[in-house]
């Protein structure tokens, strides 16, 4: 098995990430030919920014809607994106956007919860919303709900590749070659710089789960990251039109 | 095996949808969240009539047709009884928009399953009882397939003289199809009228020359006659160099208002008011003194005059003008329990349209309301045929004939 990794690592790392970047921006541009290529409906769409721009927040940053209908759906829905942007953010650190010394002035012990504890909660928050979410699915399911098998799998892809992050951080490291110090993606752009060596077998599914991860991004319903904030957009701007 | 549908049909009944359509069909998660809101779903609790799995069955179809797997290995055939199972989750639906209340990421459904009743038309799947429907409008002009000549007969019956039938008027009031041929609603058509004639308004009726204005014709799916028959009632009113029209139907205010512009390209020269706009503005003003009503009323808020139309504080204000004890309903304005009478939901599913009013109804009598008020003659309708079967004691009035009642006028 490690051999078998061993040989596979060189390529998930150099290669698979130009699979990724490819497959990525070539399924945004089906998606948006798909949609471009529909009909345009026949007027212009009102906007108005002022309206678009109180909804987007309202419903996507905090989930009104979802707050007024189920509490503890919202909890969950609200703590698992708050955990998601964390981790995202988190994420960024390895790729040098930016760095604990950017959190020293608030205090040392500030800017050791940024980069040590904070990301530790954040994932096991991460993951206990996301088996909320799914469990929610299928305990729906032929009552009032009718998921298809993309919105299983979006899910089951992000919880796998969310557990295989955590483990890095709870199993203890193993022997990893020197270079992935700085793994580097795609050179001069996408280079993740690690300050400990993590667990090497949990690193190395890790990083292929999140490259299928997204790369299913444009082919499942996580398009919604983009296209949330539009139809909110829309929806702000229609109560604006009606004088709603 | 269930027949299969030609490719190319189904390609061509796709075009229905747009962009934005594909975009939020696309994006749904199927959350669930707008199910437990749906008047459908909560009084048959059948999954079929939940919006997520509305949702969900239109994608289906869709991909079949131009999802990643038809790109890949080529398009899978639609078969007949796919589309007869989308027919019965679209027609299950009053189209009241309450989900797109809750929707996180506010699809505006009331859009998007009219479309797909669209779709559904386009691929022959609509419901007999609605295509019924569909073929008196096109014979008779009227959803009820009576002659043209009866559209004034409101007024005979109601003993309304000196009908003003007129080739130049500043106001017309288009009384709408369930208004002018529903006994039930035909003193609508009197206080309206009648507070006209009091108020000493200019203005005229269309008679024979007032079409339905295509409401059902969209709720059923046929756009394109629906486009056809905007063409003829805005010619009608604006040869006639109308500058308001008045309407006391929630379905008709909403297709002249929102629908109109669309189906035609451009806005129509006259502006569009529903009655209880005119009411409340003439009670402002203090044209009109009503005697209070002393006894407790309620309004219930048509879902196409409110969520779908933007209409949520005339009806209040005018009613506070001409009730001593005003009651508030639960779930109205924007988040307003549908009534059951919308959507072409009595076509398709009459009991089950019975089961919402009936739940409704129940929400007042729990209040003690004395007069049910609405905006609506399809309202009136449903509460008329809920209170039938319920056997509660409510009287059920539009706004507009409780305003006439105690003007003196009814």
């Amino acid at each position: 098995m490690d051999s078998l990794i061993d040989a596979l690592y060189p390529f998930f790392v150099e290669k698979l990430p130009y699979i990724t970047i490819s497959v990525f921006f070539l399924g945004v541009a089906l998606r948006l030919v798909r949609w471009m290529n529909a009909p345009k409906g026949e007027e212009g769409t009102h906007l108005s920014i002022t309206a678009a721009v109180k909804y987007v927040i309202l419903d996507l940053v905090f989930f009104r809607k979802t707050f007024k209908e189920d509490k503890i759906t919202w909890a969950a829905v609200f703590l698992f994106h708050v955990a998601a942007g964390g981790i995202l953010f988190g994420h960024m650190r390895g790729f040098h956007l930016w760095s604990e010394e950017m959190f020293t002035p608030l205090g040392e012990g500030v800017a050791k919860f940024m980069v040590q504890i904070l990301p530790v909660y954040m994932g096991w928050i991460f993951i206990a919303t996301q088996i909320f979410l799914l469990v929610r699915r299928a305990a729906l399911e032929g009552r009032q709900l009718l998921s298809l098998p993309n919105d299983y799998l979006s899910l089951l892809l992000l919880l796998i590749t969310s557990i295989l992050g955590q483990g890095m951080r709870v199993f203890p490291p193993e022997a990893i070659p020197s270079e992935t110090y700085s793994v580097v993606f795609i050179p001069g752009f996408i280079v993740l710089h690690l300050e400990k060596v993590p667990s090497f077998h949990w690193f190395f599914w890790h990083i292929l789960f999140t490259q299928l991860f997204i790369m299913y991004i444009p082919f499942s319903k996580l398009v919604h990251i983009f296209t949330g904030v539009i139809s909110s957009a829309l929806y702000g701007s229609r109560r604006s039109e009606y004088g709603l | 095996m269930a027949s299969k549908l030609e490719a190319e049909k189904v390609r061509e009944a796709i075009g229905c949808f747009t962009g934005w359509q594909l975009m939020e069909l696309d994006t749904c998660a199927h959350c669930a969240l707008c199910t437990d809101k749906c008047p459908t779903y909560t009084d048959s609790k059948a999954p079929n009539y939940a919006p997520g799995v509305r949702s969900s069955k239109t994608t289906r179809l869709i991909n079949k047709q131009l999802g990643l797997r038809a790109m890949l290995f080529g398009p899978k055939p639609v078969t007949e009884s796919e589309v007869a199972d989308l027919a019965d989750s679209a027609f299950n639906c009053t189209l009241c928009g309450r989900c797109m209340e809750t929707c996180p990421f506010g699809f505006q459904t009331h859009e998007l399953w009219t479309t797909v009743r669209e779709f559904v038309y386009a691929l022959d799947g609509t419901p007999p009882k609605v295509m019924m429907l569909d073929e008196m409008l096109e014979g008779t002009r009227n959803p009820y397939g009576l002659d043209a000549d009866m559209r004034l007969d409101w007024a005979e019956y109601t003993g309304f003289e000196d009908v003003p039938e007129k080739k130049q008027a500043e106001v017309a009031y288009f009384a709408g199809c369930t208004t002018a041929f529903k006994g039930a609603n035909h003193e609508i058509a009197y206080s309206i009228a009648s507070i006209l004639n009091q108020l000493g308004e200019d203005w005229t009726l269309l008679g024979e020359d007032e079409w339905c204005c295509g409401s059902p014709l969209l709720l059923a799916g046929n756009k394109e006659k629906a486009r056809e028959f905007a063409e003829h009632n805005v010619q009608a009113l604006e040869s006639r160099e109308v500058k308001t029209v008045i309407t006391g139907c929630a379905g008709c205010f909403r297709v002249f208002k929102w629908e109109y512009p669309k189906l035609l390209g451009r806005s129509p020269r006259f502006r569009v008011i529903h009655a209880v706009e005119y009411l409340r503005d003439k009670l402002a003003s203090g044209e009109l003194k009503p005697e209070p009503f002393q006894g407790g009323v309620a309004y219930h808020d048509p879902c196409e005059l409110s969520r779908l139309g933007g209409v949520i504080e005339a009806p209040r204000v005018a009613l506070k003008n001409l009730v001593s004890d005003y009651v508030e309903l639960p779930e109205n304005g924007m988040h307003v329990r549908c009534c059951g009478g919308g959507g072409l939901l009595q076509a398709a599913n009459n009991d089950l349209r019975l089961a919402i009013v009936k739940r409704r109804l129940g929400q007042a009598k729990e209040l003690g309301v004395q007069v049910l008020t609405s905006a609506c003659p399809a309202c009136k309708l449903a509460f008329i045929d809920g209170l039938r079967e319920s056997g509660d004691d409510i009287e059920v009035l539009d706004i507009m004939e409780l305003a006439a009642r105690r003007l003196g006028l009814l």
